[in-house]
């Protein structure tokens, strides 16, 4: 059976946030650096509590658009709650309608039983059939059984009701540490999904570091996930 | 209104080097010591049936270098850093050589039967709870 070839010319967005592991934040972040994307342009969300950053000078929002050729990126630095992440979703795909966008990636973390014994795996999971493809391609396993809450299944939710697909990697991660090893294959697989060549060797070289510096946003955004637990009951978590 | 810091390694002082926004904490329970050059590591207890399992992150550690005591009911880590880590907030360069941190356990637990390993970095404490109390006979 032939099977054919992703178009790796239509226009791609990834969408990376704080989640497990801050795999997201690791992998879009690494992305945007190695492939020297530019900032062209801010998300507002109404609800999103007033925060800014300055870098250099310049003001930034949490939420930024970058663009290279044919690849998009919307990035936050805060977590979401589920509320937020859906008005997320939503200026997403906005955005996805106003670019002709055709597909888009999530990048996020699930929580490995025995992550230290084994290297981490990642597993997709798709919004439509059209991009089961893109999995099989790429020998990306599927993610068969478990259950997704949060905001990660917010996203998912908005974009499943629209026509733009989503490609969902869930990288095995260590849910409340930082967990940049795991972001590593995450990178790897969206090169090879987008057919760009990125080279791991600089992220891999400051893992030990990057741990460090991200205990803060790591601890919020666990605070923030199991905010949201705590008002919906207890949900059992993804793959256990 | 302060809504920036921006941390860094050492050996991150290249422009070209690839380095992470650093978001501030709304509300942060590390609380790093930066006159006795102490790091606040992250950790998480998870509650079993039989045993506690408290976890530590502990990157730049080697294993020699952790200690491990008990003080009640409050277990205490202590770790050097092989290599001094340096963080940058607000123009002003903090060197740290440790992490310390102390974990209160809610309930009793055995002490002696406790056991620890440390791989990639992390600390995994088990700590058994103590088994008290009298059975009651079902009729």
């Amino acid at each position: 059976m032939k099977i054919a070839k992703p178009d790796t010319k239509e226009k791609t967005l990834l969408l990376g946030f704080p989640s497990n592991g801050l795999v997201g934040t690791f992998s879009i972040s690494y992305l945007i650096h190695y492939l020297k994307m530019k900032k062209v342009g801010e998300i507002e969300i109404p609800d999103l509590p007033s925060t800014l950053f300055v870098e250099g000078g310049e003001i930034l929002a949490p939420i930024r658009v970058y663009n290279k050729n044919n690849i998009f990126v919307i990035i936050s630095d805060i977590p979401f709650d589920q509320y937020l992440a859906e008005e997320f979703a939503h200026a997403a795909h906005t955005f996805c309608k106003k670019n002709a966008i055709k597909k888009i990636v999530i990048v996020s973390g699930m929580e490995s039983i025995n992550q230290s014994k084994t290297p981490p795996k990642i597993y997709g999971l798709v919004t439509h059939p059209i991009l089961e493809s893109v999995l099989y391609n790429n020998k990306i396993p599927k993610f068969l059984d478990g259950s997704i809450f949060g905001s990660d299944a917010a996203i998912i939710s908005v974009f499943r009701k629209t026509k733009i697909p989503a490609l969902v990697l869930y990288a095995e991660c260590h849910p409340f540490f930082p967990d940049p090893k795991a972001s590593v294959i995450a990178i790897v697989t969206i090169a090879k999904i987008l057919d760009v060549k990125v080279d791991t060797h600089d992220i891999q070289n400051k893992i030990d570091k990057l741990r460090i510096q991200h205990r803060n946003l790591m601890e919020e955004t666990i605070r923030t996930l199991q905010q949201e637990q705590k008002k919906h009951g207890k949900i059992p978590q993804i793959y256990r | 209104m302060e809504k920036f810091h921006k941390s860094t390694g050492e050996n991150m002082k290249n422009d070209n080097d690839f380095e992470f926004r650093i978001t501030p904490p709304i509300i942060s329970s590390l609380f790093d010591d930066i006159e006795h050059r102490i790091l606040s590591p992250l950790s998480c207890l998870r509650e079993f049936d039989r045993h506690f399992m408290l976890e530590f992150d502990l990157p730049l550690v080697s294993k020699k270098d952790i200690k491990v005591t008990f003080d009640g009911n409050t277990i205490n880590v202590e770790a050097k850093l092989q290599e001094k880590y340096s963080e940058e907030k607000l123009g002003k360069i903090s060197k740290f050589e440790y992490f310390k941190k102390s974990i209160s356990l809610p309930g009793q637990i055995d002490s002696k039967k406790t056991t620890a390993r440390f791989q990639n970095g992390r600390l995994e404490i088990k700590i058994p709870k103590k088994v008290a109390g009298q059975s009651i006979k079902v009729n």
